[in-house]
C-alpha cells in the first residue's frame, strides 16, 4: 500500500474512528444521557438478537449443504458432465506459501494431496519457501524426495528476501511462486485457462473429494474464470489438542464462513482457496505488500471484471490447525495475534475505496453496496461485544438516582436479559452443529473431552470480547495511527497421535 | 443455489419485519408506554416495584386483588394517586396511598409485615433486675438479685449455669454496666459503686467482688473507661475519676454548679459531654454543654484541670 497517498490516509482512519466514535458516544451518553444511551442499547440488543437467529438459519443452512455433499463422488459427476466441459483438459496448480512451518506441519498436507481422489497427473505442487528461513532447503529436499514423483509436477520456489517494493507478506511469497509455476507450466505448453490455482496456507489438509468439487464447480460455473471458489475452513488437524478457547474460536471461525458462504452477495474469499491461474495472471497475482492478501485478491479480481466477479462456495472442507501453544498465556497471544491479523482485512477499505474512485466501470450502487458492506463488517466485528458486554451495564451505573427512578432504568436490565437469553437457543443449535463437524475423537483423547467440548461454551461471552472484538479494534486503531501491520505467521503446534505412530 | 438464496431473501426480509414492527413494542414497554388496543395509542405509565418481608403477600391496588404476590412489579400503571394494600395471613396489614409517576418507578423496597402474634418466649429461669446480650459469644447474663448470683444462658435461653456473683448495695442499684472488655460489671446506687468480675474461678484470686463508697455527694452516672479499669462518675457536686480496685480515691476533675446534670459518655473517643451552669456577664446562670476529653492520649489523667466552683 502506498501509505504516502493521502487521500488512501484518510480512508485509513474511517474504520478506527468510526468503531472509537461509537464506543466512546456510548460512554459518554451514559453519562450524561443515559436514557437515550439506554434507548440505543435496546435498539443495538434487539437488532443483535434478530441478527443472531437469522445468521444461525444461514449456518443451519451452510451445514445442511455440507451434510448432503459430504461423501458425495465429485469424480464420477464431473465424467458424467456434458462431452463439452471435459475434466481431463483441466490441471490444478496448488500452491503451499511457507514460512517456518516444519516437516511435522508440511507433511500432512502434502500426504492430504497425495490421497486426494483425483489423478494426480493432473496436479502441479508447488512449496514455495522463503529463502530467509535457513532451514529452508532442507525441508525443500526432504519433502522433495518424499512427493516429487507423486504428481505431474512438483517444484520448490525459494521468495529472495527484499525485492522493491515489497513486503514480507505471505502474498509477496505465492506471488513469486506462481510466476516460477508460469513457466514451469509455458514449459508444459499448458494453457493459463485450463489451470485452477490453489492457494493453502501451509498447514491445509484438503478432503479427498476437494479438487473433484473445485473441478466440478469450476465447469459448471457459467464464467468460470470470473469466481474464486471459497472451500470451508475447519480447524480439525489438532482441534482435540487444542484449549477450550482456542477450539471455540476457531469453531467459531468456521460457522462465520459458513454463513458468509450463504451470502454470496458479501462473500469473500479467506484464506485457503482456489481461483482460475488466468485470472490470477490477469490482475497481476496476490498483492506483494499487504496482509491481507487472501481478500485482497479478490478485490483486484473484482475490479479487473468491472465488478462481474463473484465467490462460489464449495461446500467441502479444508482443514487447517487450530493455533496454540505451550502454555495457555502464550496461546492467548497467539490467538490475539492471528485474530488481529484477520481483522487487518480492514485494509482492504481504503484499498478498494480509492480503486472504486478511480474506476468508471463500476455502478455507484454496486460501489457503495460493497463499500458499506466491507466496513459495516467490520465495525460490528470491533464494537458489538463491547456494546453489549462493557456499554450496557453503564447506564445503570453511571446514570445515577435519577436513571434508576426512571422506567427505562428499571426495565434495561430485564429486557437486554430476556433478549440475550434468546440467544441461548441460537447457543444451542451453534453446540449442536460444532458437536457434529468435530472429527472423531482420537486415540489418547480422554472421553471426558465430549462433555469439555459442551461446556467449554459457557467462556464465549468473554472469548467474543477478549479475542473477538479487542483484536479487531486494535487493527483499526493501528490502521487509523498508520502503524502498519507486517504479516507474522501464526505459530501452529501439531502433537503427534503416539498411538497413530505405532 | 437460486433456491437458497431466495429463501435467503425471504428470511432476510422476514427478520427486517420482526426487528421493524418488534421495536416499538420493545422500546414503548422500557419507556413505560402501554399500548391501548381499543385506540392504537401508547399511553405513558409508570411502575411499582415492592418488596416485603416476609414475601408472599397479596397485593390490592385500589381494593382489586392482583394476580402477583411480593416481591413484584406492577407493570403499565397509569399515573395517579392508588391504594396500596398488602395483606399476608397471621400478619398485619399493611395499607398506603402511593403516587404513580408517568415513566417512573415508585420504589416500595423495605416494607415489614409484622406478626398478628409475635413470637415471645421467655428465656430467663431465676428472677432477675439486669440482663445484657453479648452476641460476639451467643449468650445472655442475667442479674438475680435474690440470691446475688449472676447466670448466663445461650440465646435461646437455654444451657444456663451460674458465672459470678455480687455484693448487694443499699438501696438497690439503679444501673448495671459492663466494661468494654466484658470482664467486669458495676453497679450503682447514690452512694455505693459495686464491682464484680465475671467468671472469677478463671482469674487471680484478687479479683474478688468490692464495693466503692462514695459520700461525698449524689451519685447521678458512672461510666466505664475504654481501658476497663477507670470509672467517670458524675455526681451532683462534680466529675470525678476513679480506678477499679478496691479502696480507690477519687479524683475530682470538675466541680459542677447544676445539681442535677445530665451526661452522655462516647466511649469510643473516652468523651464526656454534659450540662453545668456558669454565671454569664450578666450576672445570671445559664446552662452550657461541655465536651470533657478524659482519653489517655489527649488527656493524661495526672494533668487535671480543676474548674472551681462558679468559674
Amino acid at each position: 500500500m502506498n501509505k504516502h497517498r493521502k487521500p488512501e490516509r484518510y480512508l485509513e482512519i474511517i474504520p478506527g474512528a468510526l468503531s472509537w466514535g461509537i464506543i466512546l458516544f456510548m460512554v459518554f451518553l451514559s453519562i450524561r444521557q443515559p436514557i437515550a444511551c439506554a434507548v440505543l442499547i435496546i435498539i443495538f440488543d434487539f437488532y443483535w438478537i434478530v441478527r443472531t437467529i437469522y445468521l444461525t438459519t444461514l449456518l443451519f443452512m451452510a451445514y445442511k449443504n455440507l451434510s448432503q455433499q459430504k461423501n458425495r463422488d465429485w469424480l464420477a459427476d464431473c465424467q458424467r458432465l456434458s462431452p463439452g466441459k471435459d475434466w481431463q483438459g483441466l490441471y490444478h496448480l496448488i500452491i503451499f506459501p511457507v514460512y517456518k512451518e516444519g516437516l511435522d506441519i508440511l507433511r500432512p498436507s502434502l500426504e492430504a494431496l497425495k490421497q486426494c481422489c483425483y489423478p494426480k497427473e493432473r496436479m502441479v505442487v508447488i512449496v514455495a519457501f522463503e529463502e530467509r528461513h535457513a532451514q529452508a532447503k532442507e525441508s525443500a529436499e526432504i519433502l522433495e524426495a518424499e512427493f516429487k514423483s507423486a504428481f505431474l509436477g512438483y517444484l520448490s520456489t525459494f521468495h529472495p528476501d527484499g525485492i522493491p517494493g515489497e513486503k514480507r507478506t505471505k502474498g509477496a511469497n505465492a506471488t513469486w511462486a506462481a510466476k516460477q509455476a508460469k513457466e514451469l507450466l509455458s514449459s508444459k505448453s499448458i494453457s493459463y485457462e485450463d489451470v485452477v490455482v490453489s492457494c493453502f496456507d501451509a498447514d491445509t489438509c484438503v478432503d479427498r473429494q476437494y479438487f473433484g468439487c473445485l473441478t466440478y464447480h469450476f465447469l459448471t460455473s457459467p464464467s468460470p474464470h470470473q469466481a474464486s471458489y471459497q472451500p470451508i475452513p475447519v480447524y480439525n488437524n489438532n482441534i482435540w489438542y487444542a484449549p477450550s478457547f482456542a477450539r471455540l474460536v476457531e469453531i467459531s471461525a468456521s460457522f462465520c464462513q459458513m454463513i458468509e458462504s450463504m451470502r454470496l452477495e458479501k462473500f469473500v474469499t479467506f484464506s485457503s482457496h482456489s481461483m482460475s491461474f488466468k485470472t490470477l495472471v490477469d490482475i497481476d497475482y496476490w498483492p506483494v505488500d499487504m496482509v491481507s492478501d487472501d481478500s485482497v485478491v479478490y478485490w483486484k479480481a473484482f475490479l479487473f471484471y468491472k465488478g462481474n466477479y463473484r465467490v462460489v462456495p464449495l461446500y467441502i472442507t479444508v482443514s487447517m490447525d487450530v493455533a496454540y501453544s505451550s502454555n495457555f498465556f502464550k496461546t492467548i497471544v497467539i490467538q490475539y495475534r492471528q485474530k488481529r491479523r484477520w481483522a487487518w482485512g480492514i485494509e482492504n477499505f481504503p484499498f478498494l475505496i480509492s480503486r472504486f474512485s478511480n474506476n468508471k466501470d463500476i455502478s455507484w450502487v454496486t460501489k457503495i453496496r460493497r463499500s458499506f458492506h466491507l466496513l459495516e463488517s467490520h465495525i460490528t466485528w470491533a464494537v458489538w461485544a463491547i456494546i453489549l458486554m462493557l456499554i450496557t451495564p453503564l447506564p445503570i451505573f453511571l446514570g445515577g438516582a435519577f436513571f434508576s427512578q426512571m422506567s427505562i432504568g428499571y426495565n434495561l436490565p430485564k429486557i437486554t436479559g430476556l433478549l440475550l437469553n434468546f440467544t441461548l437457543g441460537t447457543s444451542l443449535i451453534w453446540i449442536i452443529l460444532s458437536r457434529t463437524t468435530l472429527p472423531a475423537r482420537p486415540p489418547g483423547v480422554k472421553w471426558i473431552k465430549n462433555v469439555v467440548t459442551i461446556i467449554e461454551w459457557v467462556i464465549v461471552p468473554f472469548i467474543i470480547l477478549i479475542l473477538g472484538s479487542t483484536p479487531a479494534l486494535d487493527a483499526q486503531t493501528r490502521l487509523m495511527l498508520a502503524r502498519y501491520m507486517e504479516f507474522s505467521p501464526t505459530e501452529k503446534t501439531r502433537r503427534i497421535n503416539k498411538n497413530k505412530q505405532k | 443455489m437460486y433456491r437458497e438464496q431466495k429463501i435467503r431473501a425471504f428470511l432476510f426480509y422476514l427478520s427486517a419485519l420482526v426487528f421493524i414492527i418488534g421495536l416499538p413494542f420493545i422500546l414503548s414497554f422500557a419507556l413505560g408506554y402501554k399500548f391501548d388496543r381499543r385506540t392504537f395509542k401508547f399511553t405513558k405509565t409508570g411502575l411499582i416495584v415492592l418488596k416485603t418481608q416476609p414475601s408472599g403477600a397479596d397485593i390490592y391496588l385500589d381494593k382489586k386483588l392482583l394476580n402477583i404476590k411480593t416481591p413484584a412489579t406492577i407493570t403499565e400503571v397509569l399515573p395517579g394517586r392508588y391504594q396500596l394494600n398488602l395483606e399476608l395471613e397471621k400478619h398485619y396489614p399493611w395499607f398506603n396511598e402511593v403516587d404513580v409517576e408517568a415513566g417512573k418507578v415508585t420504589r416500595l423496597e423495605k416494607v415489614i409485615l409484622f406478626p398478628l402474634r409475635p413470637n415471645i418466649k421467655q428465656l430467663n429461669k431465676e428472677r432477675l433486675s439486669f440482663f445484657w446480650v453479648d452476641e460476639d459469644k451467643d449468650s445472655i447474663y442475667y442479674i438475680d438479685p435474690e440470691d446475688k448470683n449472676i447466670y448466663k444462658s445461650d440465646l435461646e435461653g437455654g444451657r444456663s449455669e451460674q458465672v459470678s456473683s455480687f455484693i448487694e448495695i443499699a438501696p438497690a442499684a439503679v444501673k448495671w454496666k459492663l466494661s468494654p472488655d466484658r470482664e467486669k460489671l458495676l453497679y450503682f446506687n447514690i452512694h455505693q459503686i459495686g464491682i464484680t468480675y465475671l467468671q472469677p474461678q478463671n482469674k487471680l484470686s484478687e479479683e474478688t467482688p468490692f464495693i466503692l463508697n462514695y459520700s461525698d455527694g449524689r451519685i447521678i452516672d458512672v461510666f466505664w473507661h475504654s481501658d476497663s479499669y477507670h470509672i467517670i462518675l458524675v455526681s451532683n457536686r462534680g466529675i470525678e475519676v476513679l480506678e477499679a480496685r478496691p479502696q480507690a480515691k477519687n479524683l475530682t476533675l470538675v466541680n459542677l454548679n447544676k445539681r442535677n446534670t445530665s451526661c452522655l459518655y462516647d466511649i469510643h473517643t473516652d468523651t464526656l459531654y454534659f450540662l453545668d451552669s456558669q454565671r454569664a456577664a450578666d450576672g445570671n446562670f445559664y446552662d452550657n454543654l461541655y465536651k470533657l476529653e478524659v482519653g489517655a492520649k489527649t488527656f493524661p489523667f495526672q494533668e487535671l484541670i480543676k474548674l472551681s466552683p462558679n468559674e
